[in-house]
């Protein structure tokens, strides 16, 4: 096994490329599709008819104040040019007491701004209606701030267990998808290898050494999983200490995860090698389905964005969908043992199946 | 040392080695001869262990190695007729890597490589890789990783196809290094009479999967003793020609090669007038004729209906 295991680690000195261009991918992928979860919607706003630049102004303040939106004033003429060319998804006319959208398309974030929209209109046109009784308006707002700023009744949310509600966190979670995702092709390449000398021959001259077929296999799939772990350790690591992210799981569970999940990972390799007979074959193969996999199983969206059954069950199929709950699970809801026992049952379950049959498919091949 | 006994191998009902029975003794040369498809490889295989046999049996020293086949993997090395290295390695590291699978201790290791490499020639390129290297070169890397161990038997698959002609000497060299002075004991399959002429005691002629004919090349030559070999140079022919050739009583075979027209024909004075009557019969003029002793190659011929290249 030690030989066989030494040459896959002389082949990786000579050409580690592939983990450290996954790494890095890893890294960049989930930083940059994290980051542009949470910016904000730019949308360009125009006074209508009746409204002067300052009233405009004032009103693109109140709708500015939650934060979510980023509305700008611009020129008509430019903002609806904007709007025609598919430069932005949409426009806000905004009128004394009132506002349209000017939309090429409706729904999306459409319907997004119509509800602020609609919020803040009623809200700032029921001030003003109450404004209006009071003898002095700009006293009536400086007092209306204060009293909402410090007011008689607060509403406080938290979980059932009494800790406070955190907001969910779409970095984390693709960082977790994009390391899963990625991991899956360096270990598909890594035991790629055993179709690859069996196409050279290296396999059969090993077999007639004193080297068994059973030392051969252990010295590949250990080697694949090995390297599958240094990548992940590798990504988790930069993003813990390099760049200080706080991953909100402990070692024992991101590494427990994570071991599973690479085992079912090389096992479904495996399963695969056994089905094709070049390494040319494996490697288009993989490269078409496991990219598949990630949007099937939810990788990259929120939480219950899938409702449909067929997607559901398929996702069941794939190891990455049962880490993913496992991670997740652990890091933003810590769940503990209890809680993820069945998807770590699962990966388990997976890494005996697909071994034994793709073992099975590469023997019968030979015989 | 090692010998079949009625060697058989089909592959979904087709049988592709028949019945074959041969033997090694110590410090032979074997070869085995015989063109593409004849079931050389297929044999070997069974030989070396990697293949089970349909029926019969493989011994080593009377000892079958069909349900043990340790025994035989001990004492074996071969050169398989692919280049079975990793081709992102050094010759060094691929060395490195086959000694380890023999189990080689360490202090012994890098004596056997640069040993090996000795042998073939490439000691002073050991530190590139083998996929910078020519393809004469890769064979000869591809024989030094079976020779590590120090094999008592050598099985060589076609070890010289398609390289260049300085690499195929060296080869030939080196098993002549191997047989003659190591006392290695080497089975050597290949579809060049010349080489098998050239390196082997004995050899086995095989075709369709069977031994057809075996022996030292004495031995075999006697099969054609009766008969000679005339290349015949004409200023042109058809099949017709060809045809009146054929049709002498004494010719036993015709064929086109690249020098001429290749005959065997039975021992007797009148062929060669037979012959000429023939050809001024067709109108065509004899430039050249020679008669030689039949070669392996035209017993071959004579066994086969085949050359060993068709």
């Amino acid at each position: 096994m030690v030989p066989v295991f030494l040459a896959q680690w002389m082949k990786e000195k000579r050409s580690p490329y592939i983990v450290l261009i996954f790494c890095v991918l890893s890294i960049v992928l989930s930083l940059l599709f994290g980051s542009s979860t949470g910016m904000q919607i730019k949308i360009d706003a125009f006074p209508g008819e009746g409204l002067t630049e300052v009233e405009a102004k004032q009103w693109v303040d109140r709708l500015n104040e939650k934060g979510s939106f980023d509305f700008t004033l611009r020129s008509e003429e430019k903002a609806l040019a904007d709007v025609k060319q598919g430069r932005s998804d949409m426009a806000v006319k905004l009128l004394k007491d009132d506002y349209r959208v000017i939309s090429i398309m409706e729904g999306g974030n459409a319907n997004l701004v119509q509800q602020h929209l609609q919020v803040i209109y009623t809200e700032e046109l029921k001030i003003r209606a109450v404004a209006q009784h009071s003898n002095d308006a700009v006293q009536f707002r400086e007092s209306l701030k204060v009293y909402l700023e410090q007011p008689p009744l607060t509403l406080q949310s938290s979980k059932p267990t009494g800790e406070e509600l955190q907001s969910y966190n779409m970095r984390l979670q693709l960082l977790f998808g994009f390391t899963l995702f990625l991991v899956m092709f360096t270990i598909g390449f890594k035991v790629n290898a055993v179709t690859a000398e069996k196409v050279s021959g290296i396999w059969n001259r090993v077999i007639l050494s004193p080297v068994t077929k059973t030392e051969m296999y252990l010295g590949h799939l250990t080697y694949s999983t090995l390297i599958g772990i240094i990548q992940i350790a590798i990504i988790f690591a930069i993003y813990k200490y390099v760049l200080g992210y706080d991953l909100g799981v402990n070692f024992l569970f991101l590494s427990t995860i994570s071991v599973l999940y690479i085992l079912s990972i090389v096992a479904m390799s495996m399963l695969f090698t056994g089905m094709f007979r070049t390494p040319e074959q494996f490697r288009a193969f993989f490269s078409s389905v496991v990219p598949i996999m990630p949007p099937l199983s939810g990788v990259y969206m929120p939480p219950g964005t899938i409702t449909s059954e067929i997607m559901l069950f398929i996702s069941e199929l794939f190891p990455i969908k049962h880490a993913m709950d496992a991670l997740i699970g652990v890091s933003m809801y810590q769940l503990g043992w209890e809680d993820i026992y069945l998807p770590l049952a699962k990966l388990l379950l997976m890494t005996v199946i697909f071994f034994g049959v793709g073992i099975n498919l590469v023997e019968r091949r030979n015989a | 040392m090692l010998e079949t006994v009625e060697l058989s191998k089909s592959f979904k009902g087709k049988t592709v080695v028949d019945n074959v029975n041969l033997y090694l003794e110590r410090g032979e040369s074997i070869g085995l001869l015989g063109p593409n498809g004849a079931g050389k490889s297929t044999t070997i295989s069974m030989i070396s262990s990697l293949l089970v046999p349909t029926n019969g049996d493989v011994r080593l020293h009377g000892k079958s190695i069909v349900k043990n086949p340790q025994e035989i993997r001990k004492v074996l090395g071969v050169v398989p007729q692919d280049i079975a290295l990793y081709e992102e390695l050094s010759a060094y590291e691929n060395l490195v890597f086959f000694g380890r699978i023999y189990s080689l201790p360490k202090s012994m290791l890098e004596h056997k490589i640069q040993e090996v490499l000795e042998i073939v020639g490439l000691r002073d390129r050991q530190k590139e890789l083998i996929k910078t290297y020519s393809g004469g070169m890769k064979r000869r890397i591809n024989i030094a990783a079976a020779l590590l161990h120090d094999p008592q038997i050598v099985i060589m698959d076609e070890p010289t196809v398609g390289i260049d002609p300085q690499s195929r000497n060296h080869i030939l060299e080196t098993v002549k290094l191997l047989n003659r002075e190591k006392g290695t004991t080497v089975l050597y399959t290949s579809h060049y009479m010349e080489e098998v002429e050239q390196l082997c005691n004995r050899m086995y002629i095989m075709d369709h999967g069977k031994v057809i004919a075996s022996g030292t090349k004495e031995e075999l030559g006697r099969i054609l003793s009766s008969e000679d070999t005339i290349l015949l140079q004409l200023d042109g022919y058809n099949e017709v020609v060809i045809a009146g050739i054929r049709s002498i009583d004494s010719v036993r075979h015709v064929e086109e090669t690249v020098q001429g027209l290749k005959l065997i024909v039975t021992k007797q004075s009148r062929v060669l007038s037979a012959i000429v009557q023939c050809t001024e019969r067709h109108g065509v003029q004899i430039n050249n004729m020679h008669v030689q002793t039949p070669s392996l190659e035209d017993v071959f011929l004579h066994l086969t209906g085949r050359t060993l290249r068709d």
